[in-house]
C-alpha cells in the first residue's frame, strides 16, 4: 500500500502582496511521506511554512490561494492538483486553529453530519457516521449541544469529529490547540493519538507544543527556511539542540535538562521523559557521580528572594497600586462571573492570573482598566476608584494587551500604529516621534516601521501591539494570553520585554496557561476558580498543592515535577526552571 | 462572549419542536394579517400574538424585554418624522414652515410604527425558535436552492460573531485611549475609524477561512446530490397548527373581501 501521504519537491510561493512585489516563497523542495497510522508533528517558527503545507494537503493551496505550486502532492494515491479540495476533502480532513471559523451549525450532531451530507450519503450511514465520531473524540454525551457554548477543547474535539465523519485517511491540523487550556490540550492530543493507534489515520499535526510532541508523537518534522530540516523521532529532533535553539523552536525540558547536564558535568545524560529523568538523575546521585549542592540552592533561591523583594521595594508598599475590595461582577445575561474578590496588587509586582477557560480571569483583568465596572465592591487602580472613570482616563495608568492583536491592528504602518495611542495622549509630535523610536528599537521593529502591521508574523504583530502600549508608558501593564500560538524565540522575546517593563517598576498582571511562563516570570500566582480565587501565592508554593492543581486543572512543569521527586536526595522542592535545577545538581 | 448575541436560545417546548415550515407558515399568516388592513388596532393586535408567541415557547424574558428596549426608539422615530413631514391633505394641527402636522400624518405614522413593531416581533419570534439547521432545511422543502439557505444561515449565524468582533475591537481601542464619547457627528465617525478598519480586516480574514473551512467539508462537490441527516416531518401537532393558520387566512380573506 503505498503511503498516505506523498510530498515530492513541493515548492510553493503566494501570490505577490502587490503588484509590483515578487511572489512570497514559503516551501521550497520538500519532500515527505507518512504512512497509515503514523502520527507525526509538524515543528517551526510562526510562518515557516506550517499552515501552507498543511494547506497543501488538502489543495486548498493551491486551489483556493493561488499562487506558484510545483512538485506533486499525493494523498491517498489523490494528486491534490488534479482533483477538486471537495473531492481531496473525502482522503483528507483539515482542522484550523480558531474554531469560530470551522463550526458552522447549532447542533453538534448537525456539526458532524454536514460533511457526509455534502458528500450525498444515504441517511442511515449518515447516523451510524455520527455515532461512530461522537465515540472517537468521547463526545457521545454532546449531540444536541450547541457548538457556539462549548469550552475550546470541546469545540475542537467537534470539529476533529466532523472531520472524522468522512472517513479521512489523513486528519491534518493547522495549530488546533493554541488558544486552550491544560485540560483541553491534553484530551485533544490524546483523541489523536487514539485515532492513530486504533484507527489507522495518518495524523500530520502543526503546533508548538514541543512538551506533547514528545509525549504523543512518533515523528517530528522540523520546517525551516521553507525546507524540511530535520525528520525523525522526537529524541532524534530534539537532540539539535543547538540548531533547533538557532532556528527559534523550543526543546522539550527533560530535554533541555539533560543537554544542560551532559554540558555541565562532562558526563552524558540521556533522557527525554521524566521517568528517565527521575532514574538517569538518581542513578548518579547514588553513584556519587552528581552531589546536591545546598549552596548553590540557597544562593540561587535567595536570587529569586531578593529579586521580589527589590521589586517590591520600588513601589510604596503601604498603598497598593491595584485595590479590589469584594468585586462581584454579573453579566448582562446573569451568568455570575466574578463573586467576592479580595486582592491587593503592589507596585512592581509580576502576577499571573491563572485557571481554566470561564473562571474569570479576562473578567477580572478587564476590571483593572474600567472596561467593566464592578457589579458589587469596588476597584481602586492606582488610588482611583474606576467606577468613576471612562476607560480612555484609565488608558493613561493601564496598558491592556488583548489576546488577539488583530482587535488592536489597524493602522497603514507599524511607526503609526506605535503613535495612535501616543496622539490621543495629547503628546507634542517631537515627543511623540522619539517615543516612537525608541519603541521601534526596544521591540526590534526598526526595519520593519513603513510595513503594514497586518503582514507581520503573529510574534511580530504581538511585539507591535504590546510596543504601542508600553510606548504610552503605563504603570501597570495587564495581558491576556500574550504567548499563545507564539514559537519559542517569539515567546522568548515578548517576555523579555515585559520582564524588563517589571524591572523597572512596572506592575504585570498577565493572563496565561502555560505553566512554564508562571514558573519562570510569576513572582506570585492568583489562581481563579469559578469566579472566585482558589489560590493567591508563590509559584513555589502552588505546584506543592496538588489539590488546587487538579481542580484549576494546571499541570505542574515536568523540570519542577522531577525536583519534587529527587526531594528526598536533598533537591529543594522549590525549583522552578531547568538552570536552577542544574545549578544545584 | 459572543454567544451572547445569539438570537436563537433553545428551548423544549412545544412552539420550538413545529416544523420550521409550520413556523415559516405563522410569520407568513402573520404579515399577510398586518398588511390587510392598513389599520393601526390591527398592526398591534398582530404584535399582541407574536409577543404571546414567544411568551408560550419560553423563549428567554431578558431577550425579549432587550429586543423591545432596541426597537422602541426606531418607532419614536418613524413616528415623529412621519407626523412632522408626511404632511397629508385636510386640517393642520401645526403649520410651520415644511412641518405640517395633519390628523392624516400623525395616523400614517402610527400606522407605519406599528407594522414596523408587528414585523419587527413577528421574524423575533421567527429567528429566536428556529434553529439555523432547520431554517436552512425548511427553505430547501420549499425549493429554495441549498447554497441560498446555507447562505441566509451562515449569515445569521456570524452576524452575532460579528458583533462580538466589532464589540472586543472597540474594547481594545477603548483601552488604547481612544475616546468614543465625542460629541459632534464627524468627530465621532472618525473615532470609529480604527475601529472599523480592525473589524472589516477582522471579517474578511474571517470570511476566507469560513469559505476553506467549507470547502474542506465537501460542500459543493459536482454531481452530488446533497442528503439530509435530519429530514423534516410533520407531526400531529404540526398538522394541527397549520390547519388554525388555513382557517384564521382564508377567514381574514373572506372577511377583508366582504
Amino acid at each position: 500500500m503505498p503511503p498516505a501521504v506523498q510530498v515530492r519537491d513541493l515548492y510553493y510561493a503566494y501570490p505577490a502582496p502587490l503588484p509590483a512585489a515578487a511572489p512570497t516563497e514559503v516551501l521550497d523542495n520538500v519532500s515527505l511521506d507518512i504512512e497509515a497510522g503514523e502520527f507525526v508533528a509538524l515543528l517551526g517558527r510562526v510562518g515557516a511554512g506550517k499552515s501552507t503545507l498543511c494547506l497543501a494537503l488538502n489543495g486548498l493551496a493551491p486551489h483556493a490561494t493561488g499562487g506558484i505550486f510545483r512538485g506533486q502532492v499525493f494523498v491517498g494515491g489523490l494528486d491534490t492538483r488534479k482533483h477538486p479540495v471537495a473531492q481531496i476533502a473525502q482522503v483528507t480532513g483539515l482542522v484550523f486553529q480558531d474554531p469560530e471559523t470551522q463550526l458552522t451549525q447549532m447542533r453538534v450532531e448537525d456539526e458532524i453530519a454536514f460533511g457526509p451530507e455534502n458528500l450525498g450519503l444515504p441517511r442511515q450511514e449518515i447516523v451510524e457516521r455520527v455515532n461512530w465520531a461522537l465515540h472517537a473524540v468521547g463526545l457521545d454525551d454532546y449531540r444536541d449541544r450547541n457548538p457556539s457554548r462549548l469550552s475550546g477543547g470541546e469545540k475542537q474535539r467537534v470539529a476533529i469529529a466532523a472531520t472524522l465523519a468522512m472517513r479521512p485517511q489523513v486528519l491534518v491540523l493547522d495549530e488546533p490547540t493554541a488558544n486552550l487550556d491544560p485540560g483541553g490540550k491534553a484530551a485533544v492530543f490524546s483523541v489523536l493519538l487514539r485515532l492513530a493507534r486504533q484507527r489507522s489515520i495518518a495524523i500530520l499535526l502543526a503546533t508548538q507544543d514541543v512538551e506533547r510532541v514528545q509525549r504523543y508523537a512518533q515523528r517530528a518534522l522540523v520546517l525551516h527556511d521553507r525546507r524540511i530540516v530535520l525528520d525523525g523521532s522526537p529524541e532524534e529532533v530534539f537532540a539539535h539542540e543547538r540548531e533547533l535553539k538557532a532556528w527559534g523552536i523550543g526543546l522539550p525540558q527533560m530535554t533541555e535538562l539533560s543537554h544542560e547536564l551532559s554540558e555541565r558535568l562532562g558526563k552524558p545524560f540521556r533522557f527525554s521523559r521524566l521517568s528517565g529523568a527521575v532514574r538517569g538523575v538518581r542513578r548518579a546521585l547514588v553513584e556519587g557521580d552528581v552531589l546536591v549542592q545546598p549552596n548553590a540552592v540557597a544562593e540561587t533561591l535567595r536570587g529569586v528572594e531578593t529579586l521580589h523583594a527589590t521589586s517590591l521595594r520600588t513601589g510604596s508598599v503601604d498603598t497598593p497600586q491595584v485595590m479590589i475590595e469584594q468585586l462581584g461582577f454579573t453579566y448582562p445575561d446573569g451568568t455570575a462571573a466574578l463573586r467576592g474578590v479580595d486582592l491587593s496588587i503592589q507596585a512592581g509586582e509580576l502576577v499571573v492570573l491563572a485557571g481554566p477557560n470561564g473562571s474569570g480571569k479576562t473578567t477580572l483583568a478587564k476590571h483593572l482598566n474600567g472596561l467593566l465596572k464592578p457589579s458589587v465592591g469596588r476597584v481602586l487602580v492606582a488610588g482611583q476608584d474606576t467606577a468613576a472613570l471612562r476607560v480612555p482616563q484609565l488608558a493613561r495608568s493601564v496598558g491592556y494587551l488583548f489576546q488577539n492583536p488583530d482587535h488592536q491592528i489597524f493602522a497603514p504602518t507599524v511607526r503609526e500604529e506605535i503613535a495612535f495611542g501616543l496622539h490621543l495622549q495629547g503628546l507634542p509630535p517631537d515627543e511623540v516621534a522619539e517615543r516612537v523610536d525608541s519603541a521601534m528599537a526596544a521591540h526590534d521593529l526598526a526595519t520593519c516601521a513603513d510595513l503594514p502591521p497586518a503582514t507581520l508574523s503573529l510574534g511580530q504583530r504581538r511585539q507591535v501591539t504590546l510596543a504601542a502600549v508600553l510606548a504610552a508608558r503605563p504603570k501597570i501593564l495587564v495581558l491576556d494570553e500574550p504567548t499563545g500560538g507564539l514559537d519559542w524565540r517569539s515567546r522568548y522575546e515578548l517576555m523579555a520585554r515585559v520582564a524588563a517593563f517589571s524591572q523597572e517598576g512596572g506592575t504585570v498582571v498577565m493572563i496565561t496557561h502555560d505553566v512554564r511562563l508562571i514558573a519562570e516570570h510569576a513572582g506570585r500566582v492568583i489562581v481563579m476558580h469559578t469566579g472566585r480565587v482558589l489560590f493567591d501565592g508563590t509559584p513555589a508554593a502552588l505546584f506543592g498543592q496538588r489539590k488546587v492543581l487538579t481542580e484549576a486543572r494546571l499541570t505542574v512543569p515536568p523540570v519542577v515535577r522531577l525536583a519534587q521527586r529527587l526531594a528526598p536526595f536533598g533537591v529543594p522542592s522549590s525549583i522552578r526552571t531547568v538552570a536552577e535545577l542544574a545549578d544545584v545538581l | 462572549m459572543s454567544s451572547s448575541y445569539d438570537i436563537y436560545f433553545r428551548r423544549n417546548t412545544w412552539v420550538y419542536s413545529l416544523d420550521p415550515r409550520v413556523k415559516l407558515a405563522i410569520v407568513f399568516v402573520l404579515i399577510v394579517l398586518t398588511f390587510l388592513w392598513p389599520r393601526v388596532p390591527v398592526a398591534l393586535a398582530v404584535s399582541l400574538v407574536a409577543l404571546a408567541l414567544l411568551l408560550v415557547a419560553q423563549a428567554p424574558r431578558v431577550r425579549i424585554f432587550r429586543f423591545l428596549r432596541g426597537i422602541i426608539p426606531l418607532l419614536a422615530l418613524v413616528l415623529g418624522l412621519t407626523t412632522l413631514f408626511a404632511g397629508g391633505a385636510g386640517p393642520a394641527w401645526v403649520a410651520w414652515g415644511p412641518v405640517r402636522i395633519t390628523p392624516l400624518g400623525f395616523q400614517q405614522g402610527a400606522l407605519l410604527a406599528s407594522r414596523l413593531l408587528a414585523l419587527g416581533l413577528t421574524f423575533f419570534f421567527w429567528l429566536s425558535t428556529t434553529d439555523q439547521g432547520e431554517m436552512v432545511r425548511g427553505f430547501g422543502s420549499l425549493g429554495l436552492p441549498y447554497d441560498w439557505g446555507l447562505t441566509v444561515a451562515l449569515a445569521l449565524r456570524y452576524l452575532p460573531i460579528l458583533a462580538g468582533l466589532f464589540e472586543q475591537v472597540r474594547e481594545a481601542q477603548e483601552a488604547r485611549g481612544l475616546d468614543l464619547a465625542l460629541r459632534g457627528f464627524f468627530a465621532r465617525l472618525q473615532a470609529y475609524r480604527p475601529i472599523l478598519i480592525a473589524v472589516v480586516i477582522g471579517a474578511l480574514r474571517h470570511g476566507e477561512r469560513l469559505g476553506w473551512a467549507l470547502e474542506a467539508r465537501a460542500l459543493g462537490g459536482e454531481g452530488v446530490r446533497r442528503t439530509t441527516y435530519r429530514p423534516l416531518t410533520f407531526h400531529r401537532g404540526d398538522y394541527l397548527v397549520f390547519a388554525i393558520l388555513l382557517i384564521i387566512l382564508a377567514g381574514a380573506i373572506l372577511l377583508r373581501l366582504l
